[in-house]
């Protein structure tokens, strides 16, 4: 390795590290917005669990909209820690800090999304409490491994996710915040996250699939409960699309971040506020 | 004269409110924004239904809840939306001192702004309601309907969220960045204790307790009811019509009262806190 590569590996990591490290800190920081942060998305969950126990339904399907609703911490991170985050940092007047740092946009994007990830599995233990203790769900034999690496996958494709929709949002105003209002049900209907993909049908579910989140949220119901997960596809097949998604998600978000700058310098709406 | 001024102030506050809400998207884009997330819901809603062997979609108990869901959009719109007024007023666009300042008065500000997040809502329950009378079969029988009551508990309702919005709007004086959080998160948790999809029977004593205070409790089961001819819950089965509308005239008067005194105590504590001009998020 050249000294140059070297040095900027060593300032890629630096800057990711810098970014992650206001996310942790900020997270923290007041920590009645973590508790609110991490009980109400999960108030919503268990009026599903509920409504399932109204219905008769067996405990299976109580876990399968447990583990959706464990989830939505995550999918909720994705569009407004990381979607909206440009569009925050514009309405900050920091924006074009970010452009005049030396360092890689794309580090700084990594930086958001581990800080993210780390922020957002604390909140999301508060909805595994609920699950274990409240609502008592019951899963399949489970091998942790499988389970780590399933999650890490889906992570991965999630966040990657979240920096092409960061970059893509480097050119917009309001409507970047408008568009992550309106994609947070929606996209917990395609995903299934509160019922089996298959609900859908064959052609619906597959193409639900084509949503990081479906695979993600099906995988891991079949690594915790099993059969009783009703997946998609074969376990194995899920993650390699997950997987085969990351690495195309995150070039797309590296062309898109790389292309929008430029159009937003040209338009002069990288600093451009109230919009 | 004053009663004509202050609808004045309210159209004028309501059509600021629609730029505000409409002006950053062509019609079509907005149309789409309004209706995705409701909808979303509701589809979510049938989708679980589905996915239990032997639910029907157009049994008595799912359309009582549907209904209920498709009626809790006024709570998100407007008691979300009140909030939200303030806060951007405030954080975003530094605004809310003139609002304060003008002769218009903040109040009567929101009423205009709430008016618009009203018409939006009716949009969205209007669609999820024809959403299900034409593809999931839902229909009223007319001879389990009671007219009268159900369109008295739907205009209770609407007046219960607009006290519901008016409190939360004040406690958005008082919090500062915190308040994002608050109001989503609270009409989350309307959601689950006022048992809009599931029997309010199935929650804790405790939490059974915190939702038959809840104004929208009784709106919901009320709609059910003089709706489709039976509620959800089975405590509340025993209740008479009479008895259950009189449960939700009070619990609505309560909530009125608290309402006013909250909104002015919240307005006091803003002003000795700082916080009308305050910014901590953007």
């Amino acid at each position: 390795m050249s000294r140059a590569t070297a040095r900027g590996a060593e300032l890629f990591l630096r800057a990711t590290w810098a970014r992650a490290y206001v996310r942790l800190v900020g997270s923290f920081r007041q920590p009645e917005w973590l508790l609110t942060d991490a009980l109400f998305p999960n108030l919503g969950m268990c009026a599903f669990v509920l409504l399932y126990r109204g219905l008769g339904a067996s405990r299976s399907m109580e876990a399968v909209a447990i583990i959706g609703g464990v989830l939505v911490t995550f999918w909720f991170n994705v569009l407004w820690g990381m979607g909206a985050q440009m569009f925050w940092e514009k309405q900050q007047g920091q924006l074009q800090l970010y452009f005049a740092a030396p360092c890689s946009r794309m580090a700084i994007l990594t930086g958001m999304a581990a800080g993210g990830l780390v922020s957002s599995t604390i909140r999301a233990l508060v909805g595994v409490a609920i699950g274990v203790f409240v609502f008592h769900v019951q899963l399949a034999q489970v091998s942790w491994p499988v389970f780590a690496a399933v999650f890490l996958v889906t992570m991965l494709a999630l966040y990657a996710l979240g920096m092409l929709l960061s970059s893509l949002f480097v050119l917009y105003g309001r409507e970047a915040w408008h568009l992550c209002n309106a994609l947070g049900e929606p996209v917990q209907f395609v995903s299934g996250l509160y019922f089996p993909v298959r609900t859908f049908g064959e052609v619906g579910a597959a193409l639900a699939g084509i949503i990081p989140l479906t695979l993600g949220v099906d995988a891991l119901r079949q690594v915790l409960l099993g059969p009783a997960a009703r997946g998609l596809l074969p376990l194995s097949t899920e993650i390699a699309l997950l997987a085969g998604g990351t690495v195309l998600l995150l070039w797309l978000a590296a062309r898109a971040l790389e292309h929008l700058e430029r159009l937003s310098k040209q338009e002069g709406r990288l600093t451009q506020r109230w919009q | 004269m004053a009663m004509s001024l202050t609808l004045q102030r309210v159209r004028t506050s309501a059509w600021l409110g629609w730029q505000v809400e409409g002006n950053w998207a062509d019609p079509t884009l907005f149309a789409i924004y309004v209706v995705a997330r409701p909808l979303a819901t509701a589809l979510i809603l049938v989708a679980m239904y589905r996915a239990v062997g032997g639910a029907q979609t157009h049994d008595a108990l799912f359309a009582g809840f549907y209904l209920a869901n498709a009626f809790h959009n006024y709570v998100n719109s407007v008691v979300v939306g009140m909030g939200w007024a303030v806060f951007e007023e405030r954080e975003e666009y530094e605004t809310l001192k003139y609002v304060y300042t003008s002769p218009v008065g903040l109040f009567t500000y929101l009423a205009g702004r709430s008016l618009v997040k009203f018409a939006l809502a009716s949009v969205s329950v209007a669609l999820i309601l024809g959403l299900g009378f034409l593809a999931l079969g839902l229909r009223i029988d007319p001879a389990q309907v009671q007219w009268a009551p159900l369109a008295f508990s739907i205009v209770l309702g609407l007046i219960g969220v607009l006290f519901v919005g008016y409190l939360m709007a004040a406690l958005c004086l008082v919090l500062t960045r915190a308040a994002i959080t608050i109001i989503e998160g609270t009409t989350v948790a309307f959601y689950l204790l006022a048992g809009v999809i599931f029997p309010l029977d199935l929650l804790p004593m405790a939490l059974r307790v915190v939702s038959l205070m809840l104004p929208f409790t009784w709106w919901y089961e009320a709609l059910r009811r003089f709706a489709f001819g039976r509620g959800a819950s089975v405590q509340l089965a025993s209740l008479s019509d009479g008895a259950l509308l009189a449960a939700f005239i009070g619990v609505t008067a309560v909530t009125g009262v608290v309402a006013w005194v909250g909104c002015h105590a919240l307005d006091r504590q803003a002003r000795r806190l700082g916080r009308v001009d305050q910014t901590t998020l953007f």
